[in-house]
């Protein structure tokens, strides 16, 4: 089941390479049902989940590589705990939601479907993978199609910046692989299970906690912590409406799920150690990301920056390394996923009607789209932290279980969301309200079904997170409970 | 070891000297005038040994001269090789002569390709 | 009987190479007209050569037909085997890519003999285990790659040919130097009695560092690597690119293969200490830098992938170095070594053969020139991008696989520095082949006069790119294969 899942956007990739010339148009539909398939068995799965049992489940696995004369035993093993199901269903949802919003898309629309759908498969498969190098994989293929979407679709300085994301990633992932190797030589697997059970790794050909730095420097970048976020708000800010949504939504929390399940629940005694430099990064990464979020002036780059400052909060919460902390973190990669990923396809809209993201260009939209407008409104409400919406939820759990160890730096997080209420309102203010321009008087609202459709099913995940948070949040505090146990 | 390379060290030892001492000796000898020093135009040249040099140097060869010295090259391995078949040829009976005439059909192909490419004719 | 048997995959192509001269030279005496469409039969017969030894390659194979031929000089093992077929089936693809050019070219029959010759050869050094057949070996494959390097006949390729020359007799004197040596240590030109020599006495250690100096240095010309690399870039642009590929895969293979030969089977019980695993180690890393560092300011595309061919050939001395490093068993080293030649075998014959078809519609080698192929060719950007992923590492090409196990074996080999400085070379060479990947797709043709490659050449790269996503998805059955080549030197 797991497995189909994450090769079906493969086969729906290939069924549209195949495609004839003239059928382009028919790209989407098939890659439109090919998601909606997927989001359907992920969701099965999410129902289907025994959310007594301890450990993972759906768990498919064979081997891959078997070597007669090492260690080096690779093996295919697929499966889901409490921390990697809501991900996977995230990963499942914002990927139809990506596909819907890219209904339009004009530019050789057979290649782009196919590499989002590529997309797709590499993002489940490295929320899924059981076995360190089938992760590595996962995570490394999911570059490829990355570097097309940018570097073809995107827009202003598109192959620069579809360089800048590859090489900061491929960097990052350069150090992770060495890590895992000597990981796998150590304890002889490259299972995550087996090496959870391991615990100490002081008899490793290199010390323990550079091993520990090796594997977090990836996941660091790739969260982004500053200063190695400079790749983020130009990759944003240049990918297509579609991408920007898959980048904010999942491919950040790549980084954060990786810290929660290789560099914690794997190396536990250094990551405990090093629980103070992960609180200052994260302090630091809250209140730059959120200083740089006041100045920008271009809406895409706006949100790009508090994704900085937001996923400065799962760090927060892996620095508590406590169980209520950790659940924040888990679930402030959830929330973030979905409001982000409404509030880059709102602007998406926005730019497709006026073409351009200028927030000094644009005035007194909100008469002209009342639809965008009052859902930007609950997207950045829910961004801010408003109580009863997703945000809310989140940060106040990350608070709560950080608040414990590292007082300082709690409220320094919490300055982070009062500076949140002050960029999201003003650029709503600004660019929906205020004086009409006549300029942006031929302006439409969203009406079509594919514009409104993932708008209103993102809104209604993010409102039920907010007001009945536990549906999701039990999941994933069992998830994390066993990396706190170890942690302890 | 050292004595081993010892012996290495004293060779180089010999070769380096041999010429330093041949070319210090005679100039040595020249500057107390015991060797005579009567130079002239001809033994200043080049290359003295006798005989003038006529001609610039750079003499282009007529290139045919390398097929017939690449064809030479062929009959005169099948002769090295032909001489000690020849002279135990009743010991290795029937392989030998199989696998000497494989040999030769080799060296054949190679004549074939010369004749074939007219690098047996002159002009 | 048996010594034919054991030698037959070289033989069929020593055969092969004198029918297609025969054919070649009597084909105008039966008829003008088939001499003129003569291509056809040639290249056919050239395929048969490479098939027929790749058949009985496989022959030997499943009879489990193994062991010493001709008195010791040649072995015929697990290692010699997956050697011979890789040589085989590297000059097949060479003859299916060198079509095209050979139609406008006058020495077809010369030029498919050769690259059989020289294949001979490769497979032969690889098989050799006296130090006489090694260098008989070394010199048949050398002299066939002089004249193909030359082929052309236009001034860059007699430049080419004059520095490949100079350079492989130079290096060729050294390496016979060092065979020397060992000679006159042991007293022996056969591996087995070097082997007892250096495995039973404690004398003239420092002869015998001598001469692994000189073989390293001699053979690190056939390798490629830093500091014997100078004549790789001109010769690699100089010379007609089916005969580039040919020398950056089967001619660097066969040095790797010749180097394994002598310091596993002869040196290895003296010799393959930690010291020697850092002599390989800084050639690895200095080669990977300074190769992927030149590669990155290249226009030229040949040229780019000469650098980068000196830089692959660092990664695989890693794997040399930890054979070295690992001492007692060896295996994990040599198997990834043997692994990842093979691996790179179909991903840089299918990065040439791309760049044939490419080239030769476009009419230009320059990188910028590239532009927008995506448009007018898909399939064939398509593969090419999918041979630059496999050379720079990323999943699910046979590179991937080949990467990750060369560094494990580095790992496990307690070099972790090494790894680290490979993983960042990776990244640095992701820039330069994204590059070419990004001018086929990101940007726009000139034309959009759309082409297709030659069916020759299309059957060739769609073998290479099949072959490294095969590997690449499921590479058991060559790591197998690598792993029992590895066996023999254990």
């Amino acid at each position: 089941m797991l497995t189909f899942a994450i090769f079906f956007p493969l086969v729906g990739a290939l069924l549209i390479a195949a495609l004839p010339k003239d059928q382009e148009r028919s790209a989407k539909v098939i890659a439109a049902v090919t998601t909606a398939i997927v989001l359907a068995a992920v969701a099965y799965m999410f129902i289907d989940y025994d959310r007594g049992a301890s450990g993972y489940q759906f768990i498919d696995s064979t081997t891959w590589l078997d070597s007669g004369i090492s260690d080096f035993n690779l093996n295919y093993t697929v499966g889901l705990d409490g921390l990697s199901l809501p991900l996977v269903l995230l990963t499942a949802f914002l990927g139809l939601v990506s596909i819907l919003i890219s209904w339009r898309i004009e530019l050789r629309p057979k290649e782009y479907f196919v590499w989002l759908l590529v997309l797709e498969t590499s993002l489940l498969g490295v929320f899924s993978s059981l076995d360190l190098v089938l992760f590595f994989l996962f995570w490394e293929l999911e570059l490829i199609p990355m570097y097309f979407l940018i570097s073809i679709w995107g827009s202003g300085n598109r192959i620069y910046s579809a360089w800048k994301y590859v090489l900061y990633t491929f960097f990052g992932s350069a150090f992770m692989i060495v890590g895992i190797l000597t990981l796998g030589f150590t304890a002889g697997t490259f299972d995550i299970r087996e090496l959870a059970e391991v615990g100490s790794f002081d008899d490793a050909i290199i010390p323990a906690w550079s091993i520990f730095t090796l594997l977090s420097i990836a996941f660091l970048v790739k969260m982004p912590i500053v200063p190695f976020h400079t790749w983020l708000p130009d990759a944003h800010t240049d990918a297509p409406t579609a991408v920007s949504v898959m980048l904010a939504g999942v491919l950040l929390k790549m980084g954060g799920y990786g810290i929660l399940r290789m560099s914690l629940s794997i190396m536990p005694e250094q990551a405990a150690d090093a629980n103070v430099i992960f609180a200052v990064i994260a302090a630091v990464s809250i209140i730059y990301g959120a200083m740089m979020t006041l100045v920008q002036t271009d809406l895409k780059r706006l949100i790009a920056y508090s994704s900085v400052s937001h996923m400065g909060y799962v760090l927060l919460g892996v620095s508590s390394i406590g169980l209520v902390g950790l659940t924040g973190a888990a679930t402030q990669m959830v929330t973030h996923g979905l409001i982000t990923g409404m509030l880059f396809a709102l602007v998406g809209m926005v730019y497709d009607r006026a073409h351009t993201r200028e927030i000094g260009d644009l005035s007194g939209l909100a008469t002209r789209m009342p639809f965008i407008t009052a859902m930007m409104l609950v997207a950045g409400l829910a961004s801010l932290g408003l109580p009863a919406l997703a945000g809310f939820t989140a940060e106040i759990t990350v608070f709560l279980g950080t608040f414990e160890r590292h007082e300082a730096f709690t409220i320094i997080g919490v300055l982070g969301v009062a500076f949140a209420a002050g960029y999201i309102l003003w650029m709503i203010q600004r660019v929906f309200w205020g004086p009409p321009d006549p300029k942006w008087a031929e302006l439409t609202d969203a009406t079509a079904w594919w514009e409104r459709g993932p708008i209103i099913a993102l809104t209604i995940a993010i409102v039920a997170i907010g007001v009945y948070p536990a549906w999701i949040m039990d999941l994933l505090r069992d998830g994390v409970a066993p990396i706190a146990e170890r942690l302890a | 070891m050292l004595p081993d390379w010892g012996q290495v060290g004293f060779l180089l030892l010999i070769a380096i000297m041999f010429p330093i001492g041949g070319i210090g000796s005679s100039w040595l000898l020249g500057r107390i005038r015991m060797r005579p020093d009567y130079p002239d135009r001809i033994k200043e040249d080049t290359y003295e040994c006798g005989v003038e040099t006529e001609g610039p140097t750079w003499v282009q060869f007529n290139f045919r001269y390398y097929y017939f010295a690449l064809l030479f090259v062929i009959f005169d391995v099948e002769a090295v090789f032909l001489y000690p078949y020849a002279v135990s040829g009743e010991r290795l009976v029937v392989v030998g002569l199989i696998e000497m005439l494989t040999f030769v059909g080799i060296l054949f192909i190679g004549l074939l390709y010369a004749w074939r490419k007219n690098a047996l004719e002159w002009t | 009987m048996d010594d034919l048997n054991l030698l037959g995959p070289q033989l069929a192509l020593l055969i092969g190479a004198g029918l297609i001269i025969i054919v070649d030279l009597l084909l105008p005496i039966v008829s003008r007209q088939a001499y003129q469409g003569r291509l056809p039969l040639l290249s056919g017969l050239a395929l048969l050569a490479a098939a027929g030894s790749l058949g009985w390659s496989l022959a030997l194979v499943l009879t489990d037909e193994r062991g010493e031929a001709f008195d010791g000089m040649i072995s015929v093992d697990d290692f010699t085997l997956f050697f011979n077929f890789l040589f085989a089936a590297v000059a097949g693809a060479i003859v299916l890519g060198s079509v095209d050019y050979l139609a406008r070219h006058r020495f077809q029959g010369e030029y498919l003999a050769l690259i059989l010759i020289a294949a001979a050869g490769m497979s032969l050094m690889a098989a050799g285990t006296d130090l006489i057949m090694i260098f008989i070996a070394l010199e048949l494959q050398a002299i066939a790659l002089f004249a193909l390097v030359g082929i052309s006949k236009n001034e860059s390729g007699s430049e080419a040919t004059l520095k490949f020359l100079l350079l492989s007799a130079i290096s060729t004197a050294i390496t016979l130097y060092g065979m020397a040596y060992l000679f006159g240590l042991s007293g022996e030109t056969s591996l087995d009695g070097i082997a007892s020599y250096v495995a039973n006495t404690d004398e003239n250690r420092s002869a015998l560092v001598l001469a692994a100096v000189f073989l390293t240095a001699g053979l690190g010309f056939k390798m490629a690597v830093v500091p014997f690399q100078m004549w790789v870039p001109d010769v690699y642009e100089g010379a007609p690119t089916p005969i580039t590929a040919f020398l950056s895969v089967a001619s660097k293979a066969a040095g790797f293969a010749v180097v394994m030969r002598i310091f596993l089977a002869a040196l290895g019980e003296g010799l393959i200490t930690t010291d020697w695993a850092y002599l390989f180690a800084a050639i690895a890393a200095v080669s990977m830098t300074l190769g992927n560092v030149l590669a990155l300011v290249q226009g030229n595309i040949k040229r780019m992938l000469g650098y980068s061919s000196i830089a692959q050939a660092g990664t695989i001395l890693i794997g040399l170095a930890a054979v070295a490093a690992e001492d007692p068993q060896l295996l994990l080293g040599t198997s990834s070594v043997v692994f990842f030649l093979g691996a790179y075998a179909f991903t840089n014959i299918g990065a040439f053969i791309a760049i044939i078809a490419i080239s030769h519609k476009i009419g230009s080698d320059q990188i910028a020139d590239y532009a927008g192929v995506a448009k007018r060719s898909p399939l064939l950007a398509f593969a090419l991008a999918a041979c630059l992923f496999s050379l720079t590492g990323f999943p699910p090409t046979a590179g991937f696989i080949a990467k990750i196990y060369v560094f494990n074996a580095a790992v496990q080999a307690d070099l972790v520095w090494l790894a680290i400085i490979g993983v960042l070379n990776s990244v640095i060479s992701a820039y330069y082949y994204l590059r070419v990947v990004l001018n086929m797709f990101a940007r726009d043709p000139e034309t959009d006069e759309a082409f297709t490659p030659s069916p020759y050449l299309g059957a060739a790269l769609a073998a290479a790119v099949v072959g490294l996503f095969a590997i690449g998805i499921y590479p058991t059955p060559l790591i197998e294969a690598s792993e029992s080549a590895a066996r023999v030197f254990s």
